[in-house]
């Protein structure tokens, strides 16, 4: 495609691009935090939950950052490869697991410290083959 | 919070399933666009171009839905447990990258993908809380 080239300006919007994401997740979970103990029985139900999440600020925060990220995001995905961006974004792993520990008091476990850690190793064995001309296609 | 794992993880399956079908209408539509965006005036007429795009509108409607499902996930699930599951949309983004969008995925890239898996399959482990 000759546009795998990662340039500061890129980096600086994938970074952007992760804290946008990370506090746009946090405002989502408080929204859905007043419904955690839903049950659906039918389509009333279902309704019932889209309005009460259409009526949380939190969700109108979490979106206002969504927005900022397609801005950020159409100006990556239009200077690199979408296998190559896709997977950079996701340090955002490591920060949503501290900030559910830090602000939403949720146990996070060794075993899932483990699993955020091989997805992390996978994301930076997938950022090296940015650079990698050699890779045979499957 | 206490729902079965396993309709959690299909909720989730099911939200992956739609952000990857986003991404790849974003991405089509974008790969069409060619630009080189340098001043003010190309931004605004690079967000025009992409909002007169039909396959644009596709994944934003992929993105609503996708939206709905994940506050009804976090509405059952932990934010690290769920957030953490959600990333097998690589998984589905590096498959679907090459077949759909026909981009090169190499060895490195295989071998980085079935790395998140595995950190998928040991999050799962960890339960719901």
């Amino acid at each position: 495609m000759g546009k795998n080239g990662l340039t500061l300006r890129i980096i600086i919007f994938l970074v952007l691009n992760d804290f946008l994401e990370t506090y746009a997740h946090f405002c989502f979970k408080q929204s859905a935090l007043s419904q955690n103990d839903l049950h659906i029985r039918g389509l009333g139900d279902i309704t019932a939950f889209a309005h009460s999440m259409i009526v949380n600020p939190h969700l109108w925060i979490g979106l206002v950052c969504v927005s900022a990220i397609f801005v950020s995001w159409s100006t990556i995905l239009s200077k690199i490869d979408l296998s190559v961006a896709t997977p950079i974004t996701s340090f955002s792993y490591v920060f949503i697991a501290l900030i559910s520990w830090l602000f939403l008091h949720e146990y996070v476990s060794p075993l899932r410290w483990a699993g955020i850690f091989f997805i992390l190793a996978g994301v930076i064995f997938v950022s090296m083959s940015s650079h990698d001309n050699t890779d045979v296609a499957p | 919070m206490k729902e079965s794992l396993l309709l959690i993880i299909l909720l989730i399956v099911m939200t992956s399933t739609c952000d990857t079908i986003s991404q790849l209408c974003l991405k089509a539509s974008i790969n069409k666009l060619d630009l080189n965006v340098k001043g003010p005036r190309q931004i605004l007429a690079f967000i025009l171009r992409i909002i007169l795009t039909p396959l644009a509108w596709l994944g934003f409607v992929f993105s609503c839905l996708s939206l709905f499902l994940w506050l009804f996930v976090l509405s059952k699930a932990e934010l690290s447990f769920a957030f953490s599951l959600d990333s097998m949309h690589y998984v589905f983004i590096a498959i679907a990258s090459g077949f759909v969008l026909k981009e090169k995925v190499g060895l490195r890239r295989w071998i980085g993908t079935g790395l998140i898996m595995i950190g998928i399959i040991l999050v799962s482990l960890t339960g719901n809380g």
